[in-house]
């Protein structure tokens, strides 16, 4: 009965907690705004999701076999691959031709993730790397943005073979246009009044835009979900979205005509998505609070200063990756001093 | 009118609520251990120096006799628990040390051990002066038991001045539930051990420290003519690991911090344990060295799980035995709880003075990726953080530990960590984060020559 006992340092019991468990509770967070994307985009959600999953699968298995890692496929076993795969999916447009998913998980596994050791390891959101490749590479396809298929009853149904589908701008580009042409003093000028009147549409998620960050609504409950499970901490989301509504607070206040309104730069675009899904990866995130609180306050002001005073109408991309880049820094800032206060002595 | 009971208003940081599985013995009461035919008496059951032994092979020793002593300022002498011959001076495993001297002891007649009746309600602490108690606690060789094993006579040395006695009935571990049953059984000795120690260290107040899901406990002192008598203050806490260990109680029952590698005394403070106090009592007023103890023997796999007033010095495979052996496969045996007991390979190992539990683990409670040590790489989660008491970087010095970078280790205040095995218990990637720190404070002890190679 005592034949094969084992000694190990204490503890000798572990909550019921593992990586997978952890990337399991983001997949389930992540299928609520999976299944609006499926209500809006119909087939394209469904298509270009799994296209992005098995690639970031496929990608991350070959260069575990790459690396000979022994045991090649004990990776894929904890699922971040399978994330990665999502929020690419969720942060490119639906129509998105499909090799151009594949070329974008590749690049986003091999060159995002498994180039600097793998989970844990990189530095920066393997899913975002990903995305940014396929703006710099492919502009047009990135900016081209479908309708959603619920918004006009005469457009057959979408599906994959269909890829000439109604497009539309989205609106952030009104907002921005809003910006731009603010000191026009002629019929020139795009009021922001345009921008700010879709903010139901927002809500719901029936407008143009990326294929899972349209639904405000079925991010919040997806980010919601993680907050109960306590996957993530609210650090993150808070600072982000915190410091974006200060952001286009002040913005507003100075031009009201200018500049949207604070709501609507909280739900347009990839804010929501970004506060509770991206920006809160835990590897390329800080370690503590305070550092969780400077990095997402650094997200949510990035992404504004893009929006309102840079070229393109969306920044939480960059966003991301500049505050990845900073994380070692601010982890090395942040240092935790001891509950009984520093030592007097080393 | 019952005792002054509060609930705790402070809260320590962080900690976690891990399953307490004490349903196994907690209703079961104290009884005798085995009727040993050999005790190995380990010679380093405590902090600080190692005793020398004092017989030698063949000499006869009787019950209470000192078998080793040392005169270093931190030690305690250690005693026989039976009558008997001594077998030899020999080197034994021990369950910290790996190998310890150690006084082996036969029996002349094996005898069960009979468990000591509780103290009348009326005990009156007038007829021992404070240099009295102090002297009998350092000849009996009291330890804290529940776990450091620091010497107590120290502790309770009225210099430097103490204002508060602690007590601590906490038993944050899981599983273990001696200290609980002493509680319901020995309320009278261990008051009255609390009282004479508070005479001794000269403190102004004592207060006994109760987790919450110990209603029975703590209804047995609030119920208690002597804790009411002597204005004994009663503190119910929210259960919650580790609330036992001592800096997370005093924070936890007045608000105060002990500075970091600081100790309770240097804020007036002193803890001890509901096991020691009994202990003192007996010391004080029957001369008793401490030669017995409560060790619970649980686990699933133990058939008949119990609380066991055994010898010190019997071995771990004994007491198992004693408890009708195992009915299942048994994956690790643990000195002490889950959370920081030290597991074992040799069954012969002896239980010592600060052995509160026998826990048998099966391979369920310890986990498929536990067992087969399988750790992933960190995520980064901040899990370890958030729950760490001491507010610790744990990955950051565990990684450091790895990388053999023991310089950030110690930037990172690895000397304050206590050991408490939070941050391993909630880490996702099953990193032995408690292991790679413990092993990092002995290559900083190997580092400054504290200890040999």
């Amino acid at each position: 009965m005592l034949s094969d006992i084992r000694v190990t340092p204490a503890p000798h019991i572990s909550a019921a907690l593992s990586t997978r468990r952890v990337m399991g509770d983001v997949i389930i967070g992540l299928c609520f705004p999976l299944a609006a994307a499926a209500h809006y985009y119909r087939w394209f959600a469904l298509t270009l999701t799994g296209t992005c999953v098995i690639s970031c699968v496929v990608t991350e298995f070959l260069c575990n076999l790459l690396r000979k890692k022994p045991k090649a496929v004990q990776s894929l076993g904890d699922l971040s691959a399978v994330i990665t795969g999502m929020i690419l999916a969720f942060s490119v447009p639906p129509a998105l031709p499909l090799w151009a998913a594949v070329i974008g998980s590749v690049f986003a596994i091999a060159i995002g993730k498994m180039v600097f050791g793998g989970l844990g390891a990189n530095i920066f959101n393997p899913a975002m790397i990903g995305r940014a490749f396929l703006t710099a590479s492919f502009g047009m396809l990135m900016t081209t943005w479908t309708v959603p298929a619920t918004m006009d009853k005469k457009m057959p149904q979408i599906s994959a073979s269909n890829t000439v589908a109604m497009t539309q701008a989205t609106p952030l580009a009104w907002s921005k246009q809003a910006v731009k042409t603010r000191n026009i003093q002629d019929g020139g000028r795009v009021p922001v009044s345009t921008a700010n009147d879709m903010l139901e549409d927002l809500f719901r998620g029936q407008r143009g835009g990326c294929l899972g960050e349209t639904s405000a609504v079925a991010l919040i409950i997806g980010g919601a979900y993680l907050l109960l499970r306590r996957t993530i901490s609210w650090h993150i989301p808070v600072a982000v979205l915190g410091s974006a509504f200060v952001f286009s607070s002040v913005c507003y206040l100075i031009n009201g005509t200018a500049y949207a309104s604070p709501l609507f730069h909280l739900t347009a675009g990839g804010m929501l998505i970004g506060a509770f899904f991206i920006a809160t990866d835990p590897v390329t995130s800080p370690l503590t609070g305070t550092g969780m609180c400077i990095f997402g306050a650094g997200v949510g002001a990035v992404t504004m200063l893009i929006r309102t005073a840079g070229e393109y109408p969306e920044g939480m991309m960059y966003a991301v990756l500049l505050m990845n880049s900073v994380t070692p820094l601010i982890d090395k800032l942040c240092k935790l001093t001891p509950a009984g206060g520093k030592p007097n002595v080393q | 009118m019952p005792a002054l009971t509060t609930t705790a208003r402070y809260r320590f940081a962080g900690g976690v609520h891990p399953p307490e599985y004490k349903g196994l013995t907690e209703d079961k009461a104290i009884k005798g251990g085995p009727a040993v035919k050999q005790v190995t008496i380990l010679l380093s059951q405590h902090i600080g120096a190692v005793c020398q032994a004092v017989v030698n092979k063949g000499d006869v020793v009787e019950v209470g006799q000192v078998v080793g002593k040392s005169e270093a300022f931190v030690s305690a002498p250690v005693h026989s628990p039976i009558r008997g011959k001594v077998k030899e001076v020999t080197l034994a495993s021990h369950p910290i040390l790996g190998r310890c001297p150690a006084v082996v002891i036969e029996a002349h007649e094996p005898a069960g051990t009979a468990v000591p009746a509780d103290f009348a309600e009326d005990f009156d602490d007038g007829r021992f002066t404070g240099q009295q108690i102090c002297n009998a606690v350092a000849l009996a060789g009291i330890v804290g038991m529940g776990g450091a094993g620091f010497p107590t006579r120290i502790k309770i040395d009225p210099t430097p001045p103490k204002e508060i006695l602690i007590i601590n009935g906490c038993e944050c571990e899981p599983f273990i539930t001696c200290d609980y049953r002493l509680m319901l059984e020995w309320t009278n000795k261990i008051v009255a051990g609390a009282r004479l120690a508070k005479k001794a260290a000269g403190c102004k107040k004592v207060i006994i420290a109760i987790e919450d899901n110990k209603p029975k406990a703590i209804e047995a002192f609030r119920s208690n003519r002597q804790v009411e008598s002597c204005g004994i203050e009663m503190v119910e806490l929210k259960t919650r690991y580790p609330q036992g260990g001592e800096r997370q109680l005093i924070n936890a029952v007045l608000g105060k911090q002990v500075a970091t590698g600081g100790i309770p005394p240097a804020i007036g403070v002193l803890v001890m344990n509901v096991a020691t106090a009994a202990a003192v009592a007996e010391a004080v007023v029957h001369g008793r060295a401490l030669t017995h103890r409560v060790v619970t023997v649980t686990g699933e796999a133990i058939a008949e799980p119990a609380n066991l007033y055994a010898a010190i010095g019997t071995s771990v495979g004994e007491l198992i035995e004693f408890c009708g052996g195992l009915t299942q496969k048994g994956a690790k045996v643990v000195m002490g709880g889950p959370m920081t007991g030290i597991a074992i390979a040799d069954l012969s190992t002896p239980i010592t003075k600060t052995t509160g539990a026998i826990t048998v683990l099966t391979k369920r409670q310890v986990g498929h990726a536990k067992h087969e040590q399988q750790q992933t790489p960190c995520i980064r989660c901040g899990r370890c953080i958030e729950t760490c008491p001491e507010n610790l970087n744990a990955t950051k010095i565990a990684h450091a530990v790895m990388h053999n970078m023991m310089d950030t280790a110690k930037d990172y205040y690895i000397s304050a960590c206590i050991e408490c095995g939070c941050c391993s218990y909630v880490c996702p990637a099953n990193i032995e984060l408690t292991g790679y720190i413990k092993t990092g404070k002995v290559l900083l002890a190997k580092q400054n020559k504290k200890i040999p190679d």
